[in-house]
């Protein structure tokens, strides 16, 4: 598939590939240790590849989030209060409460969003760090594609943070009935935020730098 | 120092490649990963311009619109957007009141709007200064604005007050449902690297 001569990358060519754009430019000669390279096409921040430390921060971010994910799962997200008793609720027992109504559909799709895609966020990039450190061969076109999953629908997560949100402020009927939001949420919406930007400092472009240039080296 | 003034790099790999224009209707792909490179689509910019015109309607109809009605122990109420969060921040729900706001009205209209003057930038030539720093803004913010997702997030709630009180669907949802619908069709047809090529051509004109 390949042509006979080794195709480039922007990155061996000695160029810039700005991330939000595709523009290409040159590095400057020197660049001062405060001083920041702007993208000359459309402004966004550029980052020397030397200065590249998408792995670290992504590792920093996975752990926090990896770390905030034991409390948003197993502490209540939300309490329903019906005649002064209390009801609390974590996000699993909220599916639970969802398919008790009949309520199937939904309960699939919240169990979707809230648990499956999380924990497939924290298992995947933990997964993509790794092999791009160990500098794999295997299969880079599928653990692209991964990635691109990964980036795509973790936004769908925050789900149940728009349902608890949206109770609470609905449900304002006195005593009767009352719903609270729960320090789990908080949690958990810490854990989507954090993925997402951990999915967005990962730079998918290192699955298939690190492979060209031990092909050089070899 | 190579000249790249003709080279094209994978956003997706970085994979550089020679710009070979393509027939309409047809997708230059990476050689190395498949992804799309550009695409050529005639009519791109105007279909993105009707798309983006036909979701500014919808969206002063999504705001003045009733969104929910909620009926409960014989007390009924109506919701509209903008009404519902002033008095969500009013009542102490400043959370709640931030999230409707910020996905519902300040995205959606940042990103019509942006889009707007993007487009109209183009087709008329005018001076891109404005448009290429609202174009990069819109692309990166992209992640953050979650219509569809607060939309679904309605829904489950709709369901799950079942039993406390009855919330019927207002007009403004199915607007907002069509909302949804433009975004993503405008979204999905634009060609980033046809705006970008564009918005840099006008800059260079005057210099030449
Ligand atoms: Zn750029
Ligand atoms: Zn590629």
């Amino acid at each position: 598939m390949y042509p006979q001569t080794k195709p480039q990358t922007a990155r061996e060519a000695g160029l810039i590939q700005c991330r939000t754009c595709a523009g290409l430019s040159h590095p400057p000669a020197v660049l001062g240790k405060h001083e920041v390279m702007r993208c000359p096409r459309c402004g966004a921040k550029l980052r020397l590849h030397e200065h590249n430390n998408s792995i670290e921060v992504t590792w920093a971010l996975l752990i926090a989030s990896a770390l905030l994910y034991i409390p948003a799962n197993t502490l209540p997200v939300m309490s329903y209060y019906s005649l002064g008793a209390g009801q609390p609720d974590t996000i699993l027992s909220g599916v639970f409460r969802l398919l008790g109504s009949g309520q199937w559909p939904l309960a699939l799709i919240v169990f979707a969003a809230s648990i499956v895609v999380p924990l497939m966020k924290l298992i995947t990039l933990t997964f993509l760090l790794i092999s791009i450190q160990r500098k794999s061969h295997w299969r880079q076109l599928d653990r692209m594609r991964l990635y691109k999953i990964t980036e795509h629908v973790g936004r769908w997560s925050m789900v149940d943070v728009f349902v608890i949100a949206i109770l609470t402020g609905l449900v304002q009927f006195g005593n009767m009935a009352r719903v609270e939001a729960n320090s789990g949420s908080f949690s958990f919406a810490a854990v989507v935020v954090l993925t997402m930007f951990a999915a967005k400092t990962l730079d998918g472009h290192l699955i298939w730098d690190i492979t060209r240039q031990e092909e050089r080296d070899k | 120092m190579i000249d790249y003034s003709s080279c094209v790099a994978c956003q997706e790999c970085g994979q550089l490649h020679r710009y070979n224009p393509v027939a309409p209707g047809k997708t230059a792909t990476c050689q190395r990963c498949g992804s799309v490179l550009y695409r050529n689509r005639p009519h791109m910019l105007e279909s993105v311009l009707a798309l983006t015109l036909a979701g500014l309607v919808l969206f002063i109809l999504s705001n003045w619109l009733p969104l929910l009605g909620l009926r409960a122990q014989s007390i009924e109420q109506e919701f509209h957007l903008l009404g519902a969060s002033i008095a969500f921040w009013d009542g102490g729900y400043h959370v709640l009141a931030a999230l409707i706001v910020l996905n519902t009205i300040v995205f959606p209209l940042f990103e019509l709007l942006a889009l707007l003057i993007v487009l109209l930038t183009i087709r008329y030539r005018w001076e891109p200064s404005l448009a290429i720093v609202l174009f990069r803004w819109m692309r990166e913010l992209k992640p953050w604005g979650m219509l569809e997702v607060f939309m679904l997030g309605i829904l489950v709630a709709m369901v799950k007050l079942g039993d406390m009180a009855t919330l019927i669907m207002g007009t403004a949802l199915w607007s907002f449902a069509g909302l949804v619908v433009t975004m993503t069709a405008a979204t999905s047809l634009l060609e980033p690297f046809v705006v970008w090529r564009e918005l840099g051509r006008d800059k260079r004109v005057p210099t030449n």
